[in-house]
């Protein structure tokens, strides 16, 4: 049986898209997974279908809005958006994301100094 | 307020989930061809394109699933495919799903039945408005071992003028009514109430109305008919009302009907007449008395301010008279007494057990079962099923399965509530109450449900912990995943044998209890002995018309063929006798004393025709006539109290206070201590004086002695023989007096029996729970043994292994039962009867019997296991 780590994975995951939509604006499912995969320079090597059970968890916690509208290529897409709370929660965590890996950085020097 | 939300999105998901999937499916198709769109500009051809795009995306199939389950309540939606799925695995093991809804349906049925019998008895309040306020009160004196006696209306009245505890009190007594109608005289219970006992039970008749108190003043005679009363005299028409009917000699008119099965406390009478109040007479006749709490009063403050009131009322009493007490007692709880409740708490407690040990051998049995799916539950969790998806499953199972077995044990249990209802004893009260209502089909659904939980855990947490393991064992095959199977197993049986045992000393004791109580000497012979009660019709006013009449109907029932003797007695059976003060001379002095006994006008061959034994003196006879100065006989307890060491024969006594103008008699026999109350209780003191010189009683009690087996079969010739000495003379209550002392002992059968048949059940089921575990237990050491006998044990070591395997198993579970049973059986104390609750030889023998059906249970099985070849079982591997 294989551990449910879908939790830790939305959790991250979910940052991700909250900051590309931030950074890009409304963007449908497709776009947005090739933007994390740009942006992690493809190191994330994450099934893209993932994607989706995590933006249905952000839009129910009210973070990212969705409508129905159309691609660049005309197909009939679904375009996801940050809503305000979505981007206070951003905030949020990106500070909470900062100080964390400063902590784990510093920690890591000093355990490296007395080699 | 995220939850808030959270929760109402997915209920919104809930409603449209057909268009959600829609959406999703349109959702991915677009984000493939996106994909797919994206690497055909950067060369590949379509197909290629089109792979490594779903190559990106990952499971199609999967990103579903997890989709749904993000998107709504997972378990909702899965309910129906696990109920499916749960159908058919049970669909496909016959054997397993048989056995298990059997076992369950009989236990479910049997705890469901028992239960709307504790719920019509102990639980439903009585049928009065707000029952939980009334009591009953009762004159007590603690000197006289007098307890829950009943009170004088001049004693009533004080308590009503000093209480502020109580709303109000009424009086009521039973009375025996002659019904004078076209056909004849007849013998009917009737009641005599104050005007305000509706009033205070709350009750209100169907039609007309009650009595008032100003018309109990004016003395006129109106009566309130019962229910049933009205539907077989009246057939239920409204003429009734107004109507007059002529009750022991006197007209009175009916102004009411009353509610169908109204009663109180025990009192079931078909007229209902008024009493008229003495309030200026201290002592007099006695009553029944019950009253209504204010509101939030509670009985302990009723009490301590009915002891108060006791207090200063005996200061106004003579000497003699200064210990009584007043209890109060909570109406329901006089309605079921305490040996009732615990007799039924105790049958509960048992069903109880027995369900447990039902459920314990079909979890066992599941557990057995789930050790063989393991491999499936491994294909399934390959598949992606988590934890709690695997226990929500098997608990699905589990509970389908229990709830199948809960609607054909609610079925069952309706019969057994039939069953009740028409055998049950009449002794415990409201029996006739039972129905399976709505709460009782709660009690069942909450029965089933707690079964298929406590089936289904274990095997479903075993299930997740040996899954772990195998998914890292790779092969799966090895059953070592059955250890914490076989521990909870283990554990089972141990339990089961443990609650056996507790059963088993609880009947075991009620049994030796019942054998104690059959073999005690009534004190007379009731064999081929009939009884019938015989009225002097209401004309019969002066007492020499009586006994002449008596006398007649004993002379003619004499002359009848194939009669032996023939007695009279006012009443053998008496449920509460009276106090009363008694003189007795002695050498010390002339001594007044207050007791409870029992004084009867009985016939000169009354003693010969029960056959009881003469122990000094003699019995009456015909010498002594009405002019021929008064004598009486005593019982054994009589002359054991009132002339302690001395022979009671020439000694003269009186009833009444030693000032009194009472008759002195003088005692001329002492005979053997009847049991007329039951074989259970003790005789009371008493006295019994000479027909021929005492004015008789309206109605009498006819004993006789026939020479034919059944006596019953001589009732035509002698209800003739009574019909052509007076036709107008009722005769009821024809039985056998075997018969009526036997009713005594019914609710002492039933819980005998019922609890014998519940531990009887036990024991088979601990059985069969230790046969399967050991059967299983070989089964999958088949190879162990097989390598034991290759490496030179012999089988006997098998043999004993094996046995031993199960003595263990049950010993313990031996040993904890007897701690139970010693500690219950102290609990249950009281309704034993001549053996103590720590019997050693119940003990002992109910020990030896588990152990001794422990042993048979595994020696087949261990039979079976010495016959291992070992090259066929090591080649199994």
């Amino acid at each position: 049986m294989t551990p449910d780590r879908s939790d830790v994975l939305y959790g991250t995951l979910g940052l991700m898209v909250i900051k590309t939509l931030e950074a890009l604006g409304p963007l449908h499912g497709y776009r947005i997974a090739r933007r994390i995969e740009q942006i992690s320079g493809n190191q994330l090597a994450l099934n893209q279908g993932t994607l989706y059970p995590a933006l249905l968890k952000l839009e129910q916690t009210g973070w990212i809005s969705s409508k129905w509208g159309t691609s660049e290529s005309g197909r009939r897409v679904r375009i996801y958006a940050l809503t305000r709370a979505g981007r206070k929660q951003l905030h949020q965590e990106e500070a909470q994301w900062q100080r964390a890996a400063s902590i784990v950085e510093r920690f890591l020097k000093i355990s490296q100094d007395p080699s | 307020m995220t939850r808030l939300r959270i929760f109402l999105f997915r209920l919104w998901a809930l409603v449209r989930a057909r268009q959600m999937d829609r959406e999703i499916d349109d959702e991915i198709s677009a984000h493939l061809a996106e994909a797919a769109e994206e690497y055909v500009q950067q060369g590949l051809s379509p197909e290629e394109a089109r792979r490594a795009a779903q190559r990106n995306f990952g499971g199609v199939a999967q990103t579903k699933e997890v989709y749904r389950q993000v998107r709504s309540f997972m378990w909702l939606t899965e309910v129906p495919r696990d109920l499916r799925y749960a159908l058919r695995t049970l669909r496909k093991s016959p054997t397993f799903t048989i056995t298990a809804a059997a076992t369950l349906s009989l236990a479910i049925g049997a705890t469901t039945a028992m239960f709307s019998v504790l719920n019509a008895v102990l639980l439903r309040p009585l049928p009065y408005r707000s029952a939980d306020q009334l009591a009953m009160l009762w004159t007590e004196d603690p000197t006289q071992n007098l307890r829950e006696g009943r009170s004088a209306l001049w004693d009533v009245e004080q308590w009503r003028g000093q209480s502020q505890t109580f709303a109000d009190v009424a009086t009521f007594d039973s009375v025996s009514t002659l019904l004078t109608a076209a056909d004849g005289v007849e013998q009917i219970v009737g009641a005599s109430v104050s005007p305000n006992l509706l009033p205070v039970l709350g009750v209100q008749p169907i039609v007309g109305r009650s009595f008032s108190s100003d018309e109990a003043e004016q003395g006129e005679r109106l009566v309130l008919i019962s229910h049933r009363f009205w539907q077989a005299r009246f057939g239920g028409s409204h003429d009734a009302l107004g109507t007059t009917l002529v009750l022991n000699g006197m007209p009175s008119r009916i102004i009411g009907i009353l509610p169908a099965d109204f009663q109180i406390a025990r009192l079931n009478a078909d007229v209902w007449q008024a009493h008229t109040t003495h309030r200026s007479v201290r002592g007099g006749q006695t009553w029944f008395v019950v009253a209504r709490l204010r509101p939030g009063v509670t009985f302990d403050r009723a009490q301590a301010e009915m002891s108060a009131v006791a207090r200063r009322l005996n200061d106004q009493l003579p000497a003699a008279d200064r210990n009584r007490g007043i209890s109060v007692v909570p109406l329901s709880l006089d309605v079921v007494g305490p040996q009732s409740r615990l007799a039924l708490w105790m049958l509960g407690g048992a069903v109880f057990c027995v369900f447990l040990i039902a459920a314990a051998n079909v979890t066992s049995l599941s557990l057995a079962r789930s050790t063989a799916r393991a491999r499936e539950i491994a294909v399934r969790a390959a598949l992606g099923a988590n934890a709690g998806r695997i226990v929500r499953q098997l608990l699905t199972e589990s509970v389908l399965l229990a709830l199948v077995s809960g609607l054909i044990g609610t079925l069952l249990a309706s019969g057994g509530i039939r069953l009740i209802r028409a055998f049950g004893p009449g002794t415990i009260p409201r029996l006739t109450e039972v129905s399976l209502d709505l709460s009782v089909l709660g009690w069942a659904l909450a029965i089933s449900l707690l079964a298929g939980i406590l089936v289904g855990l274990a095997p479903a947490m075993t299930a997740v912990r040996r899954n772990l393991r195998l998914s890292a064992e790779e092969g799966g095959r090895s059953v070592s995943g059955g250890t914490s199977s076989r521990r909870i197993r283990r554990a089972l049986v141990v339990a089961e044998f443990a609650l056996a045992i507790v059963l088993l000393v609880g009947a075991g004791l009620l049994v030796r209890s019942w054998w104690y109580v059959t073999n005690i000497d009534p004190g007379f012979t009731p064999e081929r002995v009939l009884v019938m009660n015989v009225s002097s019709p209401p004309t019969f006013s002066v007492p020499a018309q009586r006994a002449d009449l008596y006398r007649r109907v004993l002379e003619q029932i004499q002359a009848v063929p194939g009669v032996e003797s023939a007695g009279i007695a006012d009443d053998l059976f008496t449920d509460n006798p009276r106090e009363h003060v008694l003189t007795v001379e002695r050498d010390d002095g002339t001594v007044s004393d207050r007791l409870r006994l029992t004084r009867d006008e009985v016939s000169a061959d009354f003693f010969r025709t029960l056959g009881t034994p003469l122990r000094r003196g003699r019995f009456f006879s015909i010498e002594d006539r009405p002019e021929a100065p008064p004598v009486a006989i005593v019982n054994d307890a009589m002359a054991r109290r009132s002339w302690p060491g001395h022979d009671p024969v020439g000694r003269r006594f009186k009833v009444g206070p030693r000032e009194s103008d009472g008759q002195w008699y003088t005692v001329v026999g002492v005979v053997a201590d009847m049991h007329r109350q039951g074989l259970e209780r003790e005789p009371l003191p008493q006295i019994f004086v000479s027909l021929a010189q005492n004015p008789p009683s309206r109605n009498v009690d006819l004993f006789v002695r026939t020479a034919a087996d059944d006596p019953l079969a001589m009732a035509g010739a002698l209800r003739a023989a009574v019909r052509g000495v007076d036709k107008n003379a009722p005769i009821y209550g024809v039985a056998p007096l075997e018969q009526q002392l036997g009713t005594y002992l019914t609710q002492r059968r039933f819980q005998t029996s019922l609890l014998s048949g519940f531990s009887v059940v036990a024991l088979l089921m601990a059985a069969v729970g230790i046969y399967g575990l050991i059967q299983y237990s070989i089964a999958t050491r088949t190879q162990e043994i097989g390598l034991r006998l290759a490496i030179g044990a012999q089988a006997g070591d098998i043999f004993r292994m094996i046995i031993g395997e199960g003595l263990t198993l049950s010993l313990i579970g031996v040993a904890i039962g007897l701690m139970g049973a010693w500690w219950l059986g102290r609990a249950g104390s009281s309704l034993l009867l001549g053996v103590t609750a720590s019997d050693p030889w119940t003990f002992t023998a109910v020990s030896l019997l588990l152990t001794a059906v422990a042993i048979a249970a595994c020696f087949f099985p261990a039979r079976r296991a010495m016959k291992v070849d070992p090259i066929v079982a090591l080649r199994v591997s």
